[in-house]
């Protein structure tokens, strides 16, 4: 404590600083003497430091050298392993997340409770105007669209189109309000991309929405599915990697709710029926399906 | 016969004023000084009571007078209704036991010691981590929680283990404190009564006989022959005679009073009892001890500097990121808990439990080389002692009286000692010899206790007085069947040895059937027996005794005597048969028969030798760096010579009276510096200053102190302890209890210990066998350098945990490596193999180098911490994350996309997170991959410590020259690890709240070139550092 009560300006402290680092007089390096270290040379915190370096140097070197091995043995277009990737998760637009999972709830009568929502989905399918899909093909084959070789300019493989229109009454070219101004909402639903995953062996997968609690005696959901039937055309797949198909965009179903029972919270469930989809683990809640809360008021 | 300095003997025995003055702290040099001089006024009513007793005069006062003050009658002894009003007065007369600690203050002390407190403040830290994360999420993860749980649980364990463990031996040492309740024979209401022990009250009148305890401090009324063993209190191995005339002013040498807990070895006596339990001398002792303070042990300490360096380096780096979070723009509370978390990594969790267990197995296998340790801790602190300081009776020596040397034929033979005497030597085939042993044989009185055919003749129970005993072994061992001899040589006079003929005498027929006369034999004081003679005995011829003969035998007595021996001459005489006829009656009343002009035969010197161990274990020491002390309370001569025999005082080195005889100078002319040993008696040291005290034990080698009160041996403890030495007492007697407990290590003897001793000791010797410190102290250096081994394995991987945290908040990768998981290899796969570093055979011989220095051999060094930290801690991380790079760029995370990906990662409503592929990832699956990523992690640490612990093997030899496979422990160590790391993986890898997950079995042996670097590094640091000792490179890296 008396080293910080003692009064010295900055100037002498700088000097002590100086001193304490290199100590011409003793030969004190950093308050040590350098020749207790002697013995081979007269520098030895010289060697220690230096040593050090070399040390922290070829470590590093030897990192990088891992890195870069590793790096040359991974493919550029497929990823090694997929263990993580069996199935694909499912996503919704609008995506609005509470305490716990989606949970969207609007006010019909209150136009700007469904403003953002209207506004999400705009920006989400403005990805799929016909400008921004102009680099991919069209595609009208009903069958899986393999491609062995890199036929597609810059040694790339095609994307097929898919543009909002084909969502019809919920592609927003429609009706801008996607629904919720009359209280039957439309959500687009997302299948997550999975490199050579193939949903199904021959049909298309499929969107099937309900609702989570279905009691027996209540009105089953009325869900009017885009593009009809609610289908992902299978020559979306096989997904080959952002290097080999730059432009891919993933389909998507867009899903009409109609008789969405009025101020009451609802659970919803969209499924994904194909044979390769599975929708049951139970820790991942957006595996094969996706959830959401849904509450409209009048 | 020597004449005792009983002049010099002065105990002073102030029990009160020592603590007193212990409790004013280190006021220096009046320190149990000049205790006699300066008598405070005591407000405490007890330590009044105690200070009285200082000036005991009941041995000067006369029986009537003592009658007076005790209100009693020495025929009639006290009436039965005054003994109870006195007993429920004084209380019972026993000691008071040490405070007993309560068992749950026993146990709690094993939760608080420096380890435990480091890990507790981790465990609070995480619950207050968690309670800032709950506060800003309620949905936030258990982790911290968790984490403070376990580290709450490591705590507690591991203190019931070490109390588990305390508690055995301390239940192995209840086993000793079992005494058949004593009895005493008192005089009450003009009846014999035998009463339990405990009831005796002061003026009593009690008798006692030979085998007896003596029950309470008693005034001898009345003697027949009686002796006393007072060897517990004050260290004389020989038997003191008592009388009931005072004979010296001070209770402790008068022989008219008998001490509690001494032993009555042969006579009857009457007695009266003048004081009970706590007031008794030795009961003063005992609670002399219980007010010397425990010093804390060795290793504690280096476990305290080792927690500081650990707290210094967790709060330094957890401050240092705490800055860089708070710049990187983190929230505050983010950061703090980031610091929390830094902190708390740096904790060992495992290494509590690690030390805890690797000194008890040390405990265990002291234990099996009859070292039993009281306090797990003290099991490395004979490792650093530097110091012994070892009483001689029973400690050094046997504690029985045994043949050492024999003069006859004008030659001195030397006697075998050892404890078994097989090895007799000397020429048997002299006449005289012949004539001497039958003296010897038949003018004994000892007889051995019959039916013991079976036990071997150094162990039989012999009833009667030490030095016969020590006679008939001695003559049994060579001549076989001594009772046979006698009844052959039918005895038909005798007078016993009484203090005023200081001889004894027998007249026995022969059993020559042709030779009809009778044989008179004698022994007793050498110049006296020699007064009674006028020839001698040389080769079987008897020739007269001349000046010249009459010198060689003062010569050879004084040579004896100058041993510390207790010397015997022996005579003998053949009655003329015309004189004696067979049908002599003797009569020794009137002592009709010749007690002159005897023929001289022999002399005969018997000592209680030392051990046949001592002397190598003291050798031993040492080369190993170890000063020993002998403190006793013998004679100093009695002392030196011992000390001499088992190698306490070297062959060739000299006190400085030995060099001012040698010389013939005064002793104050002989320069100091010659002489390497030095005698001291307790009047000496009485006059010394400290400085002086310090500066005699730093200038001699080889000191001997003698006749020393048990203050004074705490003096000497205290002033070796100022040399900065770790000090080691051993000791058995009630009077060495309060140097036992001031040690450092107090060692008691577990067969010839007294109780008191026993209690105030860390370590008790379960055979007595002074070699056996030896033993302590190898595998107590040994466990110090495992120990150190063990910290240093442990401390390596601290870094590879640490680093994933460190990179996760700077770089934002996913979390490599979770909190569960760390301790999984902290609590799971780590723990065997640091233990079974505890297995590891020393390097080198540890018993050639000197003791540790106490402050400058740390157990945690710097260059310790700087090379698991930095070098092999640093390479395990870079390993790991290789391992952890590997499984990501596989799964599709290639490590590019990695940085700053955290936030996004971690964000639960992210569910389509794209990868280098385009591939989508939900948060669950992205989760999962976290968690391979962890078990990848810990795979990488686990396969890299597998290096580390072949590496912590030795510290400066190759593995190659330790040997591979010598320590098999270390190979179960690390198939523990390798196994509990596949249970984790593949059989709890889908419990999802143990973050496992079944790794590709390739993702195994990523690290396994890292883990052969390490070693190969460590090989080459090895191998520089035993080419260049003293190089800048040693010095760094040695540690």
């Amino acid at each position: 404590m008396a080293a910080l009560q003692e009064k010295k300006s900055c100037s002498q402290r700088m000097e002590e600083f100086q001193r304490y680092c290199w100590n011409p007089d003793t030969g004190q390096m950093l308050g040590r003497t350098l020749s207790r270290f002697t013995l081979h040379t007269p520098l030895p915190a010289v060697w220690i430091s230096l040593y050090y370096v070399a040390f922290y140097v070829v470590m590093t070197a030897i990192f990088a050298l891992c890195i870069y091995t590793l790096m040359c043995t991974l493919d550029p277009y497929t990823p090694d392993y997929q263990d993580q990737l069996k199935s694909p998760g499912v996503t919704l637009r609008p995506d609005v997340y509470g305490d716990k999972g989606l949970d969207i709830s609007y006010n019909v009568s209150d136009n700007r409770t469904w403003v953002d929502l209207v506004h999400t989905l705009h920006t989400f399918l403005a990805g799929y105007s016909p400008e921004s899909q102009q680099d991919s093909i069209n595609c009208t084959s009903e069958k899986y669209f393999f491609q062995e070789k890199f036929m597609a300019p810059n040694h790339t493989k095609f994307s097929c189109k898919f543009t909002a229109d084909m969502l019809q009454n919920c592609s927003g070219l429609v009706d801008p309000n996607f629904g919720f101004a009359e209280g039957r909402p439309c959500f687009v639903i997302k299948m997550n991309r999975i490199v050579k995953f193939l949903p199904s062996n021959s049909t298309a997968p499929r969107v099937d929405c309900a609702f989570l609690d279905q009691q027996k005696d209540a009105q089953p959901l009325q869900v009017e599915y885009f593009p009809p039937n609610g289908t992902f055309s299978l020559h979306y797949f096989p997904y080959y990697g952002s290097k080999a198909q730059p432009h891919y965009s993933n389909p998507l179903v867009a899903v009409k709710l109609l008789n969405v029972p009025r101020n009451t919270e609802v659970l919803i469930v969209c499924k994904i029926l194909a044979d390769h989809v599975t929708f049951d683990n139970p820790h991942d809640p957006y595996e094969g399906k996706v959830e959401f809360k849904l509450k409209i008021q009048q | 016969m020597v004449k005792k300095t009983l002049e010099i003997y002065s105990v002073e025995l102030s029990g009160t004023k020592d603590i007193d003055q212990t409790d004013k702290g280190d006021d220096g040099k009046e320190k149990y000084r000049g205790l006699k001089n300066c008598f405070e006024p005591k407000k405490n009513h007890q330590k009044e009571e105690l200070k009285k007793e200082l000036d005991l005069d009941d041995h000067k006062l006369s029986i009537k007078e003592l009658e007076k003050k005790y209100g009693t009658n020495i025929i009639t002894g006290l009436s039965s209704t005054q003994a109870t009003e006195l007993l429920a007065q004084n209380g019972p007369n026993a000691l008071t036991p040490p405070k007993e600690t309560p068992e749950i203050i026993k146990f709690l002390k094993q939760m608080v010691g420096g380890f435990s407190i480091l890990l507790w403040i981790g465990a609070i830290l995480c619950w207050i981590a968690y309670g800032i994360q709950y506060s800003m999420n309620k949905s936030s993860s258990l982790d911290n929680a968790y984490l403070g749980c376990v580290l709450a649980l490591v705590v507690i364990l591991t203190g019931i283990f070490a109390y588990y463990q305390e508690a055995k031996s301390t239940n192995i040492m209840a086993t000793f404190n079992k005494m058949i309740p004593q009895q005493a024979l008192v005089i009450r209401d003009s009846e014999k009564k035998t009463i339990p022990a405990e009831q005796l009250v002061v003026g009593d009148i009690v008798e006692i006989k030979g085998g007896d305890r003596i029950p309470a401090d008693i005034r001898l009324l009345s003697v027949q022959g009686c002796k006393v063993d007072n060897s517990s209190l004050t260290g004389e191995s020989e038997p003191q005679a008592r009388s009931s005339e005072c004979t010296h002013d001070n209770a402790l040498e008068t022989k008219n009073i008998g001490f509690y807990s001494t032993t009555c070895l042969e006579g009857t006596a009457t007695g009266m009892v003048i004081n009970t339990g706590d007031r008794t001398i030795i009961g003063q002792i005992a609670s002399l001890a219980s007010g010397v303070g425990n010093e804390k042990t060795p290793i504690a300490i280096e476990i305290e500097h080792f927690v500081h360096i650990v707290g210094g380096v967790a709060i330094s780096i957890g401050i240092l990121f705490f800055i860089i979070a708070v710049s990187l723009k983190y929230h505050v509370l983010d950061s703090i808990i980031f610091l929390i978390g830094i902190i708390v990594a740096n904790v060992p969790e495992g290494l509590l439990a690690t030390v805890t267990v690797t000194l008890s197995l040390t405990a265990k296998r002291m234990a099996k080389k009859n070292c039993l340790v009281k306090n797990l801790e003290a099991v490395e602190t004979l490792g650093s002692t530097s110091i012994i300081c070892s009483d001689k009776t029973g400690t050094l020596t046997q504690n029985r009286m045994t043949v050492a040397h024999l003069w006859f034929d004008n030659q001195i033979f030397i006697a075998d000692t050892s404890e078994d005497h097989s090895n007799q030597v000397f020429d048997q085939s002299s006449g005289t010899w012949a004539s001497l042993s039958k003296i010897m044989t038949l003018c004994n009185r000892a007889e051995f206790r019959p039916g013991q055919e079976s036990v071997p003749i150094m162990k039989r129970v012999v009833v009667g007085d030490a030095s016969e005993t020590a006679l008939l072994k001695f003559s049994e061992v060579i001549l076989g069947d001594v009772m046979e001899i006698r009844k052959r040589n039918h005895k038909v006079a005798e007078i016993p040895f009484n203090s005023t003929n200081k001889f004894q005498l027998s007249i026995h027929k022969t059993d020559d059937p042709n030779d009809k006369r009778f044989l008179l034999v004698m022994k007793g004081a050498p110049e006296r027996i020699l007064e009674k003679c006028s020839t001698i005995m040389v080769n079987g011829q008897e020739q007269p005794l001349d000046k010249s003969t009459a010198e060689a035998f003062h010569t050879a007595y004084m040579e004896l005597g100058g041993l510390g021996e207790r010397v015997l001459g022996f005579c003998h005489l053949y009655l003329p048969a015309d004189e004696f006829p067979e049908s002599y009656s003797f009569d020794v009343d009137t002592m009709n028969f010749p007690t002159s002009n005897l023929c001289f035969v022999g002399l005969l010197s018997m000592i209680d030798p030392p051990r046949s161990t001592v002397p190598d274990a003291v050798t031993k020491c040492r080369s190993a760096g170890i000063k020993v002390i002998m403190v006793t309370g013998d004679h100093p001569i009695t002392a030196k010579a011992i000390a001499k025999s088992v190698g306490i005082i070297s062959a060739n080195s000299e006190t400085v009276e030995d060099i001012a005889k040698r010389l013939h100078i005064a002793v104050e002319q002989v320069n100091k510096r010659d002489a390497k040993a030095a005698v001291v008696t307790g009047t000496e040291l009485k006059d010394m200053s400290p400085e002086q005290l310090d500066e005699l034990l730093t200038n001699y080698s080889e000191i001997v102190f003698a006749r020393t009160s048990p203050q004074q041996k705490l003096i000497i403890v205290e002033g070796c302890q100022r040399q900065n030495a770790v000090v080691a007492v051993t000791g058995d007697g009630v009077n060495d209890s309060p140097a036992l407990k001031k040690a450092d290590i107090g060692i008691a003897m577990g067969i010839a210990g007294s109780d008191a001793a026993k209690n105030a000791a860390d370590m008790v010797l379960l055979d007595d066998n002074f070699a056996s410190i030896v033993t302590g102290v190898e595998e107590g250096r040994l466990i110090f350098d495992n120990l150190k081994k063990t910290i240093a394995y442990t401390l390596t991987k601290n870094i590879a945990e640490l680093c994933p945290f460190l990179i996760y908040i700077i770089v934002g990768l996913p979390l490599p490596i979770g909190t569960i998981t760390i301790l999984f290899i902290d609590l799971g796969t780590d723990i065997i193999p640091s233990i079974a570093l505890a297995y590891e055979k020393a390097e080198s011989d540890i018993m050639n180098r000197k003791p540790r220095h106490k402050k400058k051999d740390r157990l945690v060094n710097q260059q310790l911490a700087v090379y698991s930290y930095l070098h092999i801690g640093l390479m395990q991380a870079v390993g790991a994350f290789v391992v952890y790079f590997t499984v990501y760029a596989q799964e599709g995370f290639k490590p590019s996309i990695l940085a700053d990906l955290r936030v996004e990662w971690e964000n639960g409503n992210v569910n389509d997170l794209e990868d280098t592929y385009g591939q989508q990832w939900t948060w669950y699956q992205r989760k999962y991959l976290e968690w391979t990523g962890y078990t990848a992690f810990f795979v990488g640490i686990m396969v890299q410590q597998i290096a580390d612990v072949l590496i912590r093997k030795t510290r400066r030899n190759s593995i190659f020259q330790q040997g591979l496979f010598r320590n098999k422990v270390i190979w179960l160590g690390i198939a523990s690890q390798i196994i509990i790391a596949l249970i984790l993986s593949y059989g709890l890898g889908s419990v999802t709240a143990l973050n496992f997950t079944m790794l590709r079995p390739q993702y195994w042996f990523v690290a396994v070139p890292y883990a052969i670097l390490i070693w190969v590094y460590d090989e080459v640091r090895k191998l520089f550092i035993r080419l260049y000792p003293g190089s800048w490179w040693d010095k760094n890296m040695y540690y």
